[in-house]
């Protein structure tokens, strides 16, 4: 069964309590939360990533849905969204209206915020650390930095530490989680390409992960110093991955989901949870498809479940084929 | 995610069943629970005499074999979502509140044991209840405010009298707190119904041999002492009625809730005191059963 080589199977009884007792883990990089921040003006409640991956964790196992306005929002919440991701436009109407994608007005992202008791995060561009600043002021619960808006640096990411707000970010491979790790992502997520209900590349990607990571499961420090320079990654953190057999934190599928289906392949494929951008809302029946595809993430082993799930969802998304697009129109790969 | 293996059966004994620890898997940080417990199994070797198996607990038929159950932190309204959809919720307070088996919550976990709870989303949320109290359900606020604290957990100490406990590191993400103790009463918290924006657990009659369960005390096991005069600014006026400190562990019976987050740390310490507790009253159980 797949599941079994997926990077997230912590089965083994000896590695039963990898992430604190061996090895340098997220929480040893929250010292660097704790320096006053040239971001942030709290200074009594220091951010930590314990809590920021803490966060992470309890999204586990569930859908983050993009919503554009607070009836989606609400719509996702009766779905049994573990969260919502609140933006102006969704990455298929980013992609076919073109121009440049900013950071949702903060009014509409409060007006969400208002609308539902669950976590909301929202999307800021490469690199703009203030946009970020304005989210974390307006008290959303996770910041995605995120290469399906337009970016804003075309050499940096968010220097993600300092904020009290946690982040999650994209990647292709283990080399990319890794640098966003090391800049303070406290969630990965594959990057996919948003906006297409094309998955493929959502599989590529975690794949990718995946293999990475074995390969560095045996390798010996030296040889891990060598694979840390070829992936352009942290030694300390490619070493630790290695210990662990997964990513450090949390990984979600994303880009491309658009079927129930979709959904339980990202989790056999070893994801912790999925986000679903277009999938849901340029469906026929969204409010419908939303609550199959939550179902499919929890029973994801099961394929009676999926098979009733699956059954009269109306419409999916229409689609673009990823493999028909010219390189220049792919978001992923958008990120340094 | 983790493969089947991870039921694993930790120790089988020949001569008694074993005691079956199930997780509800449906949502949240299930996993991290099971790694504690298997390590609490480890460390202190509560299992000399039966053996364990630690299970994920998805549909009623794994529900069914379990002799105890751990509620996860998550999202309490995508956990009782999932729930109910997957024909679950029934069964689920048949379990706690029926043949009264031993049940802990965490966080989420706890919103869904009691009940009361208010700042549900809108229209409610469904509940199993168990604990007779009100749960404000975002109390510490957004993740901004999430926050760790050094707890002082007096009920971890009780086994060996020692009086020095070490402090228990307290994960608190967007967490719930117990804002009020209900009187104890048979049938559902009928007063709290009449009061805004708070839902109520409907009310199931346990079995026979379990009625005496049904009217023990809620018993406070741990606050969180002056943590709310800091947050009243993020805190909307619900009326909170215990300002001496925060109520963040609670037992009545079989059901056990904590606001905070034990499965995020790697002190097995609380799952070790929760296990013994399993031990117990599964043991009395079985005894009054087949005397």
């Amino acid at each position: 069964m797949a599941i079994n080589d997926s990077p997230s199977t912590l089965v083994a009884p000896s590695t039963s309590t990898p992430t604190q007792d061996n090895a340098p883990t997220p929480a040893s990089t929250s010292n660097r939360d704790n320096a006053p921040s040239p971001h942030t003006s709290t200074q009594d409640t220091s951010p930590n990533f314990t809590v920021k991956d803490g966060l992470a964790k309890m999204f586990k196992g569930g859908v983050i849905m993009d919503v554009v306005n607070a009836d989606q929002a609400r719509i996702a919440e009766e779905a049994g969204a573990c969260a919502v991701m609140a933006l102006e436009r969704v990455p298929a109407d980013i992609r076919a209206q073109g121009g440049v994608a900013r950071m949702s007005d903060p009014q509409l992202v409060t007006e969400i915020m208002d609308a539902v008791t669950i976590p909301v995060m929202a999307k800021a561009r490469i690199g703009h650390f203030v946009e970020c600043q304005i989210l974390q002021e307006l008290g959303v619960d996770y910041i995605d930095e995120s290469e399906v808006l337009t970016p804003a640096d075309n050499a940096f990411h968010v220097e993600k530490h300092a904020f009290r707000t946690p982040f999650v970010c994209g990647c292709r491979g283990l080399g990319e989680a890794l640098r966003r790790i090391d800049e303070g992502a406290a969630m990965i997520r594959t990057k996919g390409e948003a906006g297409t209900g094309d998955v493929v590349e959502a599989v590529r990607h975690m794949r990718t992960v995946t293999t990475e990571i074995n390969k560095a499961r045996g390798m010996s420090d030296m040889e891990l110093r060598g694979y840390a320079k070829e992936l352009n990654a942290p030694f300390r953190l490619l070493k630790e991955t290695a210990q662990l057999g997964r990513l450090p934190v949390v990984n979600f599928a994303a880009g491309g989901v658009a079927t129930p289906a979709d959904a339980a392949l990202m989790m056999q494929l070893g994801c912790d949870g999925v986000f679903v951008g277009s999938g849901i809302f340029k469906s026929g029946n969204a409010a419908k498809r939303a609550k199959a595809i939550v179902q499919a993430v929890t029973h994801f082993k099961d394929p009676a479940v999926l098979a009733e799930v699956s059954g009269g969802l109306g419409e999916a998304m229409v689609g673009l084929n990823v493999g028909r697009m010219a390189e220049g129109e792919k978001m992923a790969g958008r990120g340094w | 995610m983790m493969s089947d293996k991870m039921a694993l059966d930790v120790h089988n004994h020949q001569m008694t069943r074993n005691i079956v620890v199930g997780v509800l898997a449906l949502q949240g940080a299930f996993y991290e629970h099971l790694k504690l417990l298997q390590r609490a199994f480890r460390e202190v070797a509560i299992g000399q005499d039966e053996g364990w198996e630690f299970v994920e607990v998805r549909t009623a038929q794994e529900l069914e074999r379990c002799d105890a159950l751990i509620i996860p932190g998550g999202e309490s309204t995508t956990v009782s979502l999932v729930a109910a959809r997957s024909n679950l919720l029934e069964p689920l307070r048949d379990f706690v509140k029926v043949r009264r088996r031993p049940t802990w919550g965490t966080c989420a976990g706890l919103i869904l044991l009691a009940e009361s709870a208010n700042r549900t989303k809108k229209g409610g949320q469904e509940l199993i209840g168990g604990l007779d109290v009100r749960v404000n359900r975002n109390y510490f606020g957004r993740q901004t405010e999430s926050f760790e604290a050094e707890l002082a957990l007096p009920f971890l100490g009780t086994k060996d009298g020692r009086g020095d406990v070490k402090p228990f590191n307290g994960i608190f993400i967007r967490a719930p707190v117990v804002e009020k103790i209900l009187p104890v009463i048979r049938g559902e918290q009928a007063s709290e119904r009449a009061i805004d924006e708070t839902v109520i657990a409907p009310s199931r009659s346990p079995e026979g041999e379990m009625n005496e369960q049904v009217l023990r005390p809620v018993e406070v096991m741990a606050t969180l002492p002056g943590r709310s005069r800091t947050l009243k600014k993020h805190v909307a006026a619900t009326g909170l009625e215990d300002e001496a400190g925060d109520i963040i562990a609670v037992k009545q019976g079989n059901v056990f809730g904590t606001s905070f987050h034990p499965e995020l740390t790697e002190d097995a310490r609380i799952h070790v005191w929760w296990l013994q507790q399993v031990k117990d009253m599964t043991q009395h159980e079985e005894k009054s059963r087949f005397p």
